[in-house]
């Protein structure tokens, strides 16, 4: 167990783990065994080891499901959920903004001089990472592009979206908990039935659009 | 009679290695035009004079398909330039066995014919076509296969769309089926029967081409394999943008959309259920002595805090102003006091040090009065704990037998176990 101390602590203290967070952390624990042995130890602080569906992120969940937990769950869902149209925009931001045609994937590189930098050259895109910014879960207080860039960066990587190699270049790696919150949209979708039809979606927004 | 045939088969021969050269020949001579003829819908007629027209069109290079369209670049001209390019966009994948089977199965009893007639200069000929053709057949699969890899490992990357890479895919996977397809037409118990006895025959046609075969077979199956799994993620990440998107502009049309609340369910959703974050914290702890060793390389390690030099903003006994110098001193002095101490720390066994021993062992100059007043003094100021963790021994002797005055000789400094 003391092996694996290191991996405990992150994932005690509420982090995903996952191939980009932390590479050999995430190689142990495809380890069915170790994945045991972690939860042996973790029985006792009321806590299991949990993954999304594909197993592509690993993190901990709460073994008895007591009142205070479900408190403790109810809070967080609806953090959750406030930040959740932000999240989504950003995503679609960015995806926009590099010209890409998929969402960003866990391991794709980002850099925010990049991004504010396609953005400053197109009105609408600048519009709306200036919105976004500035939205409460971002938090900006500045009125320049690049600063507004930065702060988005700084709050995804302080939530866990984003890993920051080395603190002093502003290059950025997507992590697993993306997947994370894609899976939690497609259950919200599933669970409430809206009406988002995956398949005809792109007629649709080019509609919109 | 066999003299003259094969000095008419020489005359033939050197008259086509002219023609074909010669032809070959236009092809670099006019590089510049038939590469904007591939890159365009027709031939730029304007830099072609009439003549060399004429001979392109000659050798089978632009063709015209009536009289009115425009001169265009012969099919075949266009594969070989895609296949040089491994332009992957234009590169054809056509394996065309039917037609060689037919040409084999045509050339096997032309060679037959030959060796019953005894026409061993014809037998020599079928036999080369033969292996021509059977070569060729194995070229067009190793070049499907070839331009199949480079794009499956370029995830498509010559186009630049998600759904054109689906496309792309799609193709890739069909033309895979009508290789597949292909390659089952080749039926081996029909070609033992049309080789019969002959060795030659039978280790090309058979042992040779077998083995060929079924390494094709053996590569189209794993491409195949892997573009399946291409187009699952290509599918995955397809139908992620659009819950995104989809998600994001329904919360943007219903803004006070909220689900219901997972947590309270009587089973909560496994994606819902995360764990508080714990903090594993951990303070020093010197209730072992073996730490204590540790714990103060530690506190050495630290980087010096930086002494202002008036720390103290509590009222004090009114005090003449001191010159800067002297606080400076005053500041030296402490400092070195304090790096006394902290030698005392890290004194193994917590040995006692004598202050006087110290001072001078070490190159520092202060006076022994004053350095021993700043020892002590230093003591008296530490706080009530850390206070504890020190002991201070004073070497005192009487001054007189008529009063209680003191005198301190030195001190002695430990750690407190």
């Amino acid at each position: 167990m003391i092996e694996h101390g290191p991996l405990l602590e992150r994932l005690l203290a509420g982090e995903f783990i996952c191939p980009v967070s932390d590479e050999s952390g995430y190689r142990h624990l495809s380890n069915a065994e170790t994945r045991e042995e972690i939860d042996i130890y973790l029985r006792p602080l009321n806590r299991r080891l949990a993954s999304n569906e594909d197993g592509s992120v690993y993190f901990l969940a709460w073994r008895q499901l007591n009142d205070s937990a479900r408190d403790q769950l109810s809070r967080q869902l609806g953090e959750t959920l406030n930040s959740l149209l932000p999240l989504l925009e950003w995503l679609q931001l960015v995806q926009e903004a590099l010209g890409r045609d998929t969402l960003a994937a866990p391991g794709d590189v980002l850099k925010p001089a990049e991004f504010s930098a396609k953005c400053e050259d197109n009105q609408s895109l600048r519009e709306r990472l200036e919105r976004l910014a500035t939205d409460s879960f971002f938090g900006s207080q500045s009125d320049q592009l690049d600063a507004q860039a930065k702060q988005v960066f700084k709050r995804l990587k302080e939530h866990g979206y984003l890993l920051q190699p080395h603190s002093e270049r502003q290059v950025f790696v997507v992590t697993g908990k993306i997947d994370y919150l894609v899976d939690l949209v497609r259950f919200i979708r599933d669970e409430e039935n809206l009406p988002i039809d995956a398949e005809g979606e792109e007629g649709k927004q080019e509609v919109l659009l | 009679m066999s003299k003259s045939m094969n000095s008419s088969v020489n005359e033939l021969e050197s008259r086509l290695l002219k023609t074909g050269s010669e032809r070959l020949a236009l092809l670099g001579k006019h590089s510049d035009v038939l590469m904007q003829a591939y890159t365009r819908d027709e031939v730029p007629l304007e830099s072609l004079s009439d003549s060399a027209l004429r001979k392109l069109l000659a050798a089978r290079i632009l063709w015209r398909p009536d009289e009115h369209s425009g001169v265009k670049l012969a099919p075949k001209v266009r594969e070989l330039i895609a296949e040089m390019l491994a332009d992957e966009t234009r590169r054809h994948v056509n394996a065309d066995v039917a037609e060689t089977l037919e040409l084999i199965r045509a050339l096997v009893h032309s060679y037959r014919e030959a060796r019953s007639r005894g026409e061993h200069w014809r037998l020599e000929q079928q036999l080369m076509r033969l292996r021509q053709e059977v070569d060729d057949l194995n070229g067009r699969f190793a070049d499907a296969i070839d331009s199949l890899w480079q794009r499956l490992n370029s995830d498509f990357g010559f186009v630049s769309q998600l759904n054109d890479k689906i496309r792309e895919n799609d193709r890739a996977q069909k033309q895979i089926a009508r290789l597949l397809d292909g390659l089952a037409l080749i039926n081996f118990d029909e070609l033992i029967e049309l080789v019969g006895s002959d060795g030659s025959l039978r280790k090309l046609l058979i042992s040779q081409l077998q083995q060929q075969l079924s390494h094709h077979y053996t590569g189209l199956r794993e491409v195949q394999r892997r573009l399946i799994e291409l187009m699952a993620r290509f599918r995955k990440q397809q139908a992620r943008s659009r819950l995104i998107s989809g998600m994001a502009a329904f919360m943007r049309e219903h803004p006070g959309f909220m689900p219901s609340n997972y947590a309270r369910r009587s089973e909560v959703p496994a994606l819902v259920n995360q764990a508080a974050p714990l903090n594993a914290a951990a303070a020093p702890a010197l209730d072992r002595n073996l730490e204590c060793q540790v714990l103060a390389d530690l506190l050495h390690q630290l980087p010096q805090p930086r002494h202002t030099t008036q720390t103290v903003e509590a009222a004090a006994p009114a005090q003449a102003q001191e010159s800067s110098l002297a606080a400076a001193r005053q500041q030296a002095l402490k400092q070195d006091v304090e790096h006394f101490y902290l030698s005392v720390i890290d004194q193994p066994q917590a040995e006692p040090v004598s202050a006087l021993e110290y001072l001078h062992e070490s190159p520092l100059e202060w006076p022994d009065e004053i350095w021993l007043f700043q020892v002590i003094a230093e003591y008296q100021g530490l706080p009530r704990n850390d206070q504890r963790a020190f002991r201070l021994k004073q070497q005192e002797t009487q001054a007189s037998a008529f009063n209680h005055l003191r005198l301190i000789h030195d001190v002695e400094l430990q750690l407190a176990v």
